[in-house]
């Protein structure tokens, strides 16, 4: 148990949690014990408690699940083993009572989620202060960092405004009724718009943006502002009892009287692509909260707005000369990452029986992994020369959103745009470690803590899921979207996962205890006005066209 | 593992003997482990919901004691009592647990409104009537119910006989559990059935019916002359190529939802209850809004009118119904009030009524023949037909 360091240097003594109104101060009687004993017991209890969460979530698994059993005997178990918490014992289910007799150590840590167990309740109790700092780790994989950042970003530090009872005056409780949940009547064929908005409705970032009057339609004066209609539409969603559906009114007479040139195909009263209703949307609320320039498609544009906060990231694109072996480098933005589906299936096809079958990862891989052979101009030989090319994503965004390229405009005698109706298996969590530049360049042997929190800060949970069904020229769109019971204690910064340490070497992580980090939440079908209850199966066996990926230290 | 489960919804582990090799044996072990973990790690999390929600519910309630007992003599600081329950104590302001909450609290309470929550949805999968003498927590568990939403709603289904197009019937092509029609109307019609609702047009300030504000928004806001020369060059390029198929507007998948013509004739009874349908919805609508629609369709067909000329197969539908509504408005303009109850056999009217020759020009050909048996592809022709011949077509006899 050398990973646990016995006393980490942390002069400063640990508090127990205020008591919050409506909540016990302690887990259970023993616990209330055992804080009340004196300050030194409790900062040992909380340093030990937070050592463990350290072993559990940042460090190879092998370690935690690996226990010493009262004879000396040394098993390493798939199921959960059990972490002391007065001493650094590693103990099995079974040897747990014997431990507790004979030390009278009582409360243990469970190796798969962290949870702490006490012997005399016989119970996994939940105390505010221990669950405070698990669900942190979980989170944002520090214990407290990273909420000054996120105050720093949103809120001017006002000593009034940090006032509670200045936040309990001015701002009014939802009703417990309202959840966000309701649907989107279809005003005529827009239901390529109602995916979109239903996504970004039950987007965390954007919600709490708005909800937090982060555009404040009061004192807008853009006429018509499209922002203004969202914010509108936010404040209805998770402030009315209403749970009938939503009519968006203000959003389509904004987007009728919005006059852009790009999308203007889209102002009609047919039946639209969701993706450039998205991008549509994504570029509108950028220049109405951004730095109001244009972001331009292939350059790198960096901007504070909420749209790029969120939805923006950087892909870099590695050219190699195959005469001079000279590198070039060139950086864009991107709002999202299309995946061409048709030439891999075709592929695929060829090589197994299982034909027609794909994965989202397998997508991934052909666009971010493999590079391909190009002509450019290369300055050094100064003339044409073959070079390969390479793209990684440089910066991953906070919500990742995938675009798999199901409609195709088909070359050749008989041109017509076709759908590709291929199936991707997605997956609910998704790993992005592997398609940044950072996952490739070389996996060095200091494998460790670090590569721990590099792969969990690019870990992606599935948010929204929009399905479209039907034909190329005619069809419906439907979402499914993960509501609630996120791991959150408070919004964390959205600053983009960044650091640069060598990528954990797969081998080294036993899939079968990966998935620590539960996925909470309940998925709901919405099509239209109407919302469902969906299963995970639902969700999974659905045709994805649009995917929403919410990076896993901020849910 | 997840396989195992297959169609029969049970999953079955096959154990491996005493006598297995190893490797079965082994292999029977990792997969023990692993139901293990998942069976784990879902307990924890329902553990944790539950016993965080019942210790929050004993910890409420304590301090609700503790603040009537010391009732309103001191207000602001927390009052400096001890309460006993038999979940929790109440002391010096802070609320310690005594014992398992899960055993010692029963309920649970809403921590933000204090009032109890519902624990069972109250229709649909695993319904249970809650007690009626109770006031729950507004946050009720989903409804998990085909053809209802979560809060158990249902819509009335647009449908024909209701002043709907076709067209806009594309609320769930692909589900088809939507509701059919339903049958005794009003009589039966609960709380939860909803009707579609109307918003009010940021232009014109006009009240339109949900499902048309799409179209009414692209007429009034969208610079329609603009917008309809486009549309009308796509339909000529959609036209040349893509044959006479989806030449109109209307998806073919939201035609799905249309009860064909030739159904409806063969069910009488069904278009009595449609026609019953409609005089109840009459009576709780009111009058204006529908008046407001039909001038709305007025206005419409006006502007289909104009591109009419330049685009062959511009939508015939609208202008159909354009016609018809302008039918009814004129037998409105005659017989005001009770225009709209004899929608059903408005095709006769005009026939009856005195409506100038001019107008019937147009009327006579382009008016659905709606109790026909004919399919809808028949239909659509015939559409077509009547309408290039539109202003040769004499004035039908009388």
């Amino acid at each position: 148990m050398s990973a646990r360091p016995a006393t980490p240097a942390s002069p400063k003594n640990h508090k127990v949690r205020a008591p919050q109104p409506g909540q016990p101060m302690y887990g259970c009687e023993h616990l209330q014990r055992l804080f009340n004993q004196d300050q030194a017991t409790t900062n040992t209890s909380i340093q030990h408690y937070r050592a463990i969460l350290r072993s559990i979530f940042d460090t190879n698994p092998l370690i935690p699940q690996t226990a010493k059993a009262i004879d000396g005997q040394i098993v390493t178990s798939l199921t959960p083993t059990y972490l002391c918490l007065q001493c650094p014992s590693t103990l099995t289910e079974d040897d747990r009572t014997k431990h507790g007799n004979k030390k009278s150590h009582r409360f243990y840590v469970d190796s798969r989620s962290g949870a702490l167990y006490c012997q005399m309740c016989d119970d996994i109790v939940w105390d505010p202060t221990f669950e405070e700092l698990r669900l942190k780790k979980i989170g944002t994989g520090t214990f407290s960092m990273r909420k000054r950042k996120h105050e720093e970003l949103f809120e001017t530090s006002d000593p009034v405004r940090d006032n509670p009872a200045y936040i309990s005056t001015n701002t009014t409780t939802a009703s417990c009724k309202s959840n966000g949940l309701r649907g989107i009547y279809n005003a005529g064929a827009t239901c390529y718009q109602n995916v979109v908005l239903q996504s970004f409705l039950h987007n965390p970032i954007l919600r709490n943006f708005y909800l937090s009057d982060g555009h404040s339609s009061s004192t807008c004066n853009v006429d018509y502002c499209l922002s203004c209609a969202i914010d509108d539409m936010f404040q209805d969603f998770y402030s009315l009892e209403n749970t009938n559906g939503y009519t968006a009114a203000s959003i389509l007479s904004a987007f009728w009287y919005n006059q852009k040139k790009a999308f203007e195909i889209l102002v009609a009263t047919k039946e639209q692509d969701a993706h450039e209703f998205f991008q549509f949307l994504a570029e509108e609320l950028h220049e109405r909260n951004g730095d109001g320039k244009r972001p331009e498609i292939g350059s790198e544009h960096s901007c504070n707005c909420i749209i790029h906060q969120t939805f923006y990231g950087k892909l870099q694109s590695t050219t190699t000369c195959q005469n001079c072996s000279g590198v070039t480098h060139q950086v864009q933005s991107f709002l999202d990452l299309s995946l061409p589906l048709e030439n891999l299936s075709h592929k695929k096809g060829k090589k197994s029986a299982s034909r027609g079958l794909l994965t989202l990862q397998e997508c991934l891989d052909e666009e971010y992994i493999k590079s391909d052979k190009c002509e450019y101009r290369c300055h050094n030989c100064s003339s044409m020369q073959q070079a390969r090319r390479q793209t990684s994503i440089k910066r991953l965004p906070n919500v990742l959103s995938i675009q798999l390229k199901r409609f195709e405009y088909k070359q050749g005698r008989n041109e017509r745009a076709a759908k590709i109706d291929t199936p991707v298996q997605f997956p609910l969590e998704l790993n992005m470690l592997p398609y940044t530049n950072r996952g490739r360049s070389g996996g060095g042997p200091d494998a460790g803590k670090e590569n721990y929190e590099l792969a969990r800060s690019c870990t992606y949970d599935l948010v929204s899921v929009v399905v479209h069904v039907g034909e190329i020229d005619t069809g419906h769109y439907v979402s499914y979207c993960r509501v609630g019971d996120q791991v959150s204690t408070r919004p964390t910064a959205p600053d983009p996962p960044s650091s640069s340490i060598s990528p954990p070497d797969p081998d080294d992580i036993p899939i079968s205890v990966e998935p620590r980090g539960q996925q909470m939440g309940q998925w709901f079908a919405f099509n239209d006005h109407r919302v469902e209850l969906a299963q995970k199966s639902d969700v999974l066996n659905a045709k994805p066209y649009l995917l929403f990926y919410v990076v896993r230290s901020l849910s | 593992m997840a396989s195992e489960a297959g169609e029969t919804g049970k999953a079955g582990i096959i154990v491996a003997p005493d006598d297995a090799p190893p490797l079965d044996k082994l292999s029977h072990a990792v997969l023990d482990d692993l139901l293990y973990n998942i069976v784990h790690d879902l307990l924890v999390k329902v553990h944790r919901d539950e016993k965080i929600a019942r210790a929050n519910t004993a910890a409420i309630k304590v301090e609700k004691l503790a603040k009537n007992t010391s009732d309103g003599a001191t207000t602001e600081l927390k009052p400096d009592i001890e309460i006993e329950t038999d979940a929790a104590i109440y002391k010096d302001g802070r609320v310690a647990l005594k014992g398992n909450p899960l055993k010692s609290t029963k309920e649970i309470l809403c921590s933000k409104c204090h009032l109890p929550r519902l624990h069972h949805p109250t229709d649909g999968k695993g319904a249970k009537k809650p007690d009626p003498g109770v006031i729950y927590c507004k946050k009720h568990p989903y409804i998990d119910k085909p053809g209802y939403d979560i809060y158990g709603q249902t819509w009335v289904a647009p449908g024909p006989g209701r002043g709907k197009k076709k067209k806009d019937q594309k609320l769930d092509p692909g589900d088809p559990s939507s509701p059919a029609p339903a049958e005794g109307g009003a009589k039966d019609r609960a709380s939860n059935v909803l009707n579609f609702p109307s918003a009010t047009c940021p232009k014109c300030k006009r009240c339109i019916l949900v499902t048309r504000l799409n179209n009414h928004m692209g007429s009034c806001i969208g610079n329609s002359g603009r917008t309809a020369s486009r549309a009308a060059a796509q339909k000529i390029s959609n036209g040349s190529n893509g044959g006479s198929q989806n030449n109109d507007n209307t998806p073919p998948g939201s035609q799905k939802g249309t009860p064909r013509p030739g159904s409806r004739g063969a069910s009488p009874r069904k278009r009595d209850g449609d026609e019953f349908d409609e005089d109840a919805e009459e009576s709780d609508q009111p009058n204006p809004k529908k008046k407001k629609a039909k001038l709305n369709s007025l206005n419409k067909k006006v502007i289909l009118k104009a591109k009419a000329s330049g685009a062959a197969g511009s939508s015939k539908k609208d202008k159909a119904k354009g016609n018809s509504h302008l039918n009814v408005e004129q037998k409105a303009g005659s017989d005001a009030k009770d225009s709209t109850v004899q929608v059903a056999p408005k095709k006769q009217t005009p026939k009856l009524k005195g409506v100038s020759p001019a107008k019937k020009l147009k009327l006579g050909p382009a008016k659905p023949p709606l109790p026909s048996p004919g399919s809808k592809k028949g239909k659509r022709e015939h559409d077509m037909e009547s309408e290039s011949s539109e202003t040769m077509s004499s004035p039908p006899p009388r």
